[in-house]
């Protein structure tokens, strides 16, 4: 255990104000207990080094989630896709069989087992480059879904618009497999997430890609 | 009241935060049948239940069908909603029993340890390595604690609810929600002290 410097002389005091740490640095203690805590800070070095443990711990809990992206990206469509005419509880009841959690699972796992061959350089996609050019096949590295009633134009604008080339799809959960510079990624993924007619456009790597 | 900004802070808020909305205002109105009341309360939570029950249940199929069955409840019975406490409150707080109800239908624990440890959407060649391996760690060590603790910490540092709010939402005593959070904390320290040393002491 590390020597408390001018720790009070309480230590039930001193581990109260330890265990309420996690909710000072999220700003959730009443005044009182703010203040408190703020008491014994200045006098525990002990309790300040756990201070600046919290604060990196919650920076980088709150980076975790993710999956709420997907599964998000799946309730907009049920949603949006079937708008006011139905009463909400069928709305809500209701499954959209194309983009259910299978495709959050999916894209969760990196486009696993059901787009893992999209990802690779499988013989149909040689084929493909191999009539269209020259330049050796590349992987994947975004995914995208449309909206179902998304015009073969409005595609392709938006394909082009981001610098994409179709690498794979639609597959059977009606996701695109694209492949744009690795470089430029980004600044694709923007262009793609702010257009209307794009549901979820993500960021896949395979295993080899870089 | 610590502020601090970053990218993270940002992702989350957008979940978190995403309307300054009088909810409890949303919940009178639900209770008046106004369907646009419910389809907006259901934006706003669909996600964070989606998160905070992931946690839980850690199965996709049992998520979903709790987070539905969870705002179910809310249109079924707003009366439900008695203003005492935070609306945020009352809903995770239904979504919890769904949750538990739901685990132990399906006793065998299906503990997806991957899901900690899937990569974030935002990850990629550009994201710094030693953060990459600062989530990969914290990812193992979220994955290793109880779905109890786990919940714990969700609710902290992503949902921001107050340990008094915590209790209420898992039906423990504050005490109890101290203790997990304390070992919680205590055992992902370990883990990231073990990997980076001082620096996470």
């Amino acid at each position: 255990m590390t020597a408390r410097r001018g720790s009070p002389s309480d230590r039930d005091g001193h581990d109260g104000v330890r265990d309420l740490l996690p909710w000072y640095v999220t700003g959730q203690l009443n005044e009182a207990e703010t203040a408190r805590i703020e008491a014994h800070l200045d006098g525990c070095a002990e309790c300040q080094a756990e201070l600046r443990f919290e604060e990196r711990l919650e920076s980088e809990v709150a980076r975790l989630p993710f999956e709420v992206e997907a599964g998000w990206a799946r309730m907009r469509r049920r949603v949006e896709g079937d708008h006011a005419e139905q009463p909400v509880l069928r709305r809500l009841q209701a499954r959209a069989p194309w983009l259910g959690w299978g495709v959050a699972a999916v894209l969760m796992l990196g486009l696993g087992v059901l787009l893992a061959p999209s990802l690779r350089p499988a013989p149909t996609i040689d084929a493909y480059h191999a009539l269209s050019a020259a330049a050796a096949p590349e992987p994947g590295n975004v995914v995208v879904i449309f909206r179902p009633d998304t015009t073969e134009k409005s595609m392709r604008e938006a394909l082009k618009a981001s610098g994409a080339r179709l690498v794979d799809g639609p597959t059977s959960a009606d996701a695109y497999v694209l492949h744009v510079p690795a470089a430029e990624r980004g600044a694709a993924l923007a262009n793609l997430r702010g257009r209307r007619e794009i549901i979820l456009a993500q960021p896949v790597d395979s295993g080899g890609a870089p | 009241m610590l502020r601090r900004g970053g990218q993270a802070r940002d992702r989350r808020d957008a979940v978190v935060r995403p309307l300054v909305l009088d909810e409890a205002r949303l919940i009178a109105r639900i209770a008046a049948r106004d369907l646009r009341a419910f389809e907006q309360l259901y934006r706003i939570y669909h996600p964070r239940l989606t998160r905070f029950l992931t946690n839980i249940l850690r199965r996709p199929q049992l998520v979903e069908e709790a987070v539905d069955d969870a705002l179910m409840v809310v249109w079924k019975r707003p009366e439900g909603y008695n203003g005492e406490s935070k609306v945020s409150t009352w809903i995770f707080a239904i979504a919890y029993r769904i949750a538990l109800k739901a685990r132990s239908r399906h006793e065998e624990p299906v503990e997806d340890l991957q899901a900690w440890s899937r990569a974030s959407p935002e990850a990629g060649p550009e994201q710094d390595l030693g953060n990459r391996q600062i989530q990969e760690i914290l990812s193992n060590a979220m994955g290793q604690l109880s779905a109890e603790h786990r919940a714990v910490v969700d609710l902290t540092y992503f949902h921001e609810a107050g340990y008094r709010e915590i209790a209420e939402i898992m039906d423990c005593p504050v005490g109890t929600v101290k203790t997990r959070m304390h070992h919680a904390r205590r055992h992902l320290k370990a883990m990231l002290a073990d990997r980076f040393g001082t620096d996470w002491r």
